[in-house]
């Protein structure tokens, strides 16, 4: 499947689900699942250091924030 | 003669790995006596060694302050140190060659009302490279805070030095990235994330050589490079105190490269003070439009890069966190310590192990 196709497929799917967003309301009160770190994205420091040296031998990168200039063993 | 600079060599990575894990203890000493403020402090550990014999020791220290209740401040100092030799190094360098580098970053974040805006730098240096990158971002919560959009740009300007030469090359990245994440229920909560990378300039690893004619040389590829990379991310509470945790991500770029990513892992809560957790990543990619294992002719592009290889990829992972009560080593109530394996291992025949151990310390 084409990139492009791909793409247009994800950001229709992402704006379905921000429509629907207005019906998804969980209260300050019933958040304590959420607040978690189990829950929580990137909680830990590990996993920028994961996701550097996985970047280091593999050919793609991105997709969770923006990056920084990587380093020479790339 | 060689024996000697190898037992140099290696005194000199023992000491530099005894340097480094006496910075690790002077940071945890640094951190016991510390009388906190409104600020909080990681100090990890991470020593990776693979199947070429490459080790790498990496301390670094991440410190946040809340300078008011609407500006915070962190900041991140990391040091890698390289010892033994790389396949790629161990071409000029056969009983081994080290390196060293250091990366430092300062992110600022404000808010305003449900928007934050953060801005920042980072700056590493090596041996060969150094990287220098601003980035901006802004986030704003929607919904009663269960939904959250946000975007970020960052541009970097990295100089590869093309060892042993002394010339230094030229390369321009300008990223950009926007997602958004949503509360669904009590239990889930989603992420979908899209990022685009443009990179000119001077792309080639001036250390690895493939085959032209017979004759081992150093690659060429192309100048221009755009990366498209979307993600999606679950995190998903199960019922007795045990999580699920996954992530996708489709990667394409404009040398041909196509790659998925998944990676699933469950967490469990054993009792008030431990967390334990496993992960385990599959990861595919194709190889670049220009890779072929050896060349004839006259190429335009050639490379013996491995990362522009077509391979798949497997990985393992290990994590346990203790929160003992009452403290850590006469740290603050609420010191956690992580312990964490990673076990990889790719068709490119590279395998490696990493492990990171780490003290959080939430702070007053």
């Amino acid at each position: 499947m084409a990139f492009k196709t791909r793409l247009l497929m994800a950001l229709t799917l992402v704006s379905a689900l921000l429509l629907g967003t207005g019906c998804a309301t969980v209260q300050p009160w019933q958040r304590g699942l959420l607040a978690d770190s189990c829950m929580v994205f990137d909680a830990n420091n590990s996993a920028a250091y994961m996701t550097h040296w996985q970047e280091s031998r593999e050919g793609s990168a991105g997709g969770f924030g923006v990056q920084g200039g990587g380093c020479g063993c790339k | 003669m060689a024996s000697a600079c190898r037992a140099a060599g290696v005194a000199a990575s023992k000491r530099g790995a005894a340097a480094l894990i006496a910075l690790a203890a002077v940071c945890l000493i640094a951190a016991a006596s510390y009388d906190w403020a409104q600020n909080q402090l990681d100090v990890s550990f991470h020593a990776f060694q693979d199947s070429r014999g490459v080790t790498v020791l990496s301390p670094d220290a991440n410190f946040a302050k809340d300078f008011t209740d609407r500006t915070a401040v962190k900041v991140r100092f990391g040091v890698d140190a390289i010892s033994a030799a790389s396949d790629s190094c161990a071409r000029c360098h056969p009983d081994g060659a080290n390196n060293g580098r250091v990366v430092a970053s300062v992110n600022v974040t404000r808010k305003y009302g449900d928007s934050k805006v953060t801005l920042g730098g980072e700056f590493s240096r090596e041996s060969f490279y150094t990287a220098t990158t601003a980035l901006a971002s802004v986030s704003r919560d929607l919904n009663k805070s269960n939904t959250t959009v946000a975007g970020g740009f960052a541009y970097s300007f990295n100089q590869p030095q093309l060892h042993p030469d002394q010339t230094t090359e030229s390369q321009h990245s300008v990223d950009a990235y926007g997602s958004v994440t949503q509360s669904w229920t009590r239990k889930t909560i989603t992420q979908f994330g899209y990022e685009l990378n443009q990179i000119n300039g001077y792309q080639t690893n001036p250390f690895l050589r493939t085959s032209v004619n017979g004759v081992m040389t150093v690659g060429n590829s192309p100048d221009a490079r755009t990366r498209h990379a979307l993600s999606a991310r679950l995190r998903q509470a199960l019922p007795g105190e045990t999580f699920l945790d996954a992530d996708y991500r489709y990667y394409h770029d404009t040398w041909a490269i196509d790659s998925n990513t998944l990676s699933v892992g469950l967490s469990h809560h054993f009792g008030g003070s431990i967390v334990g957790g496993a992960a385990y990543r599959r990861y595919t990619q194709t190889a670049a439009y220009f890779y072929e294992p050896f060349y004839t002719g006259s190429p335009e592009y050639y490379t013996g890069d491995f990362r522009l290889f077509p391979f798949n990829s497997n990985s393992i992972t290990g994590r346990l966190e203790l929160t003992p009560k009452g403290g850590l080593m006469g740290m603050p109530a609420g010191t956690g310590l992580t312990l964490q394996y990673e076990r990889y291992k790719s068709t490119t025949g590279f395998e490696a192990g990493i492990f990171t151990g780490g003290v959080r310390i939430p702070l007053k």
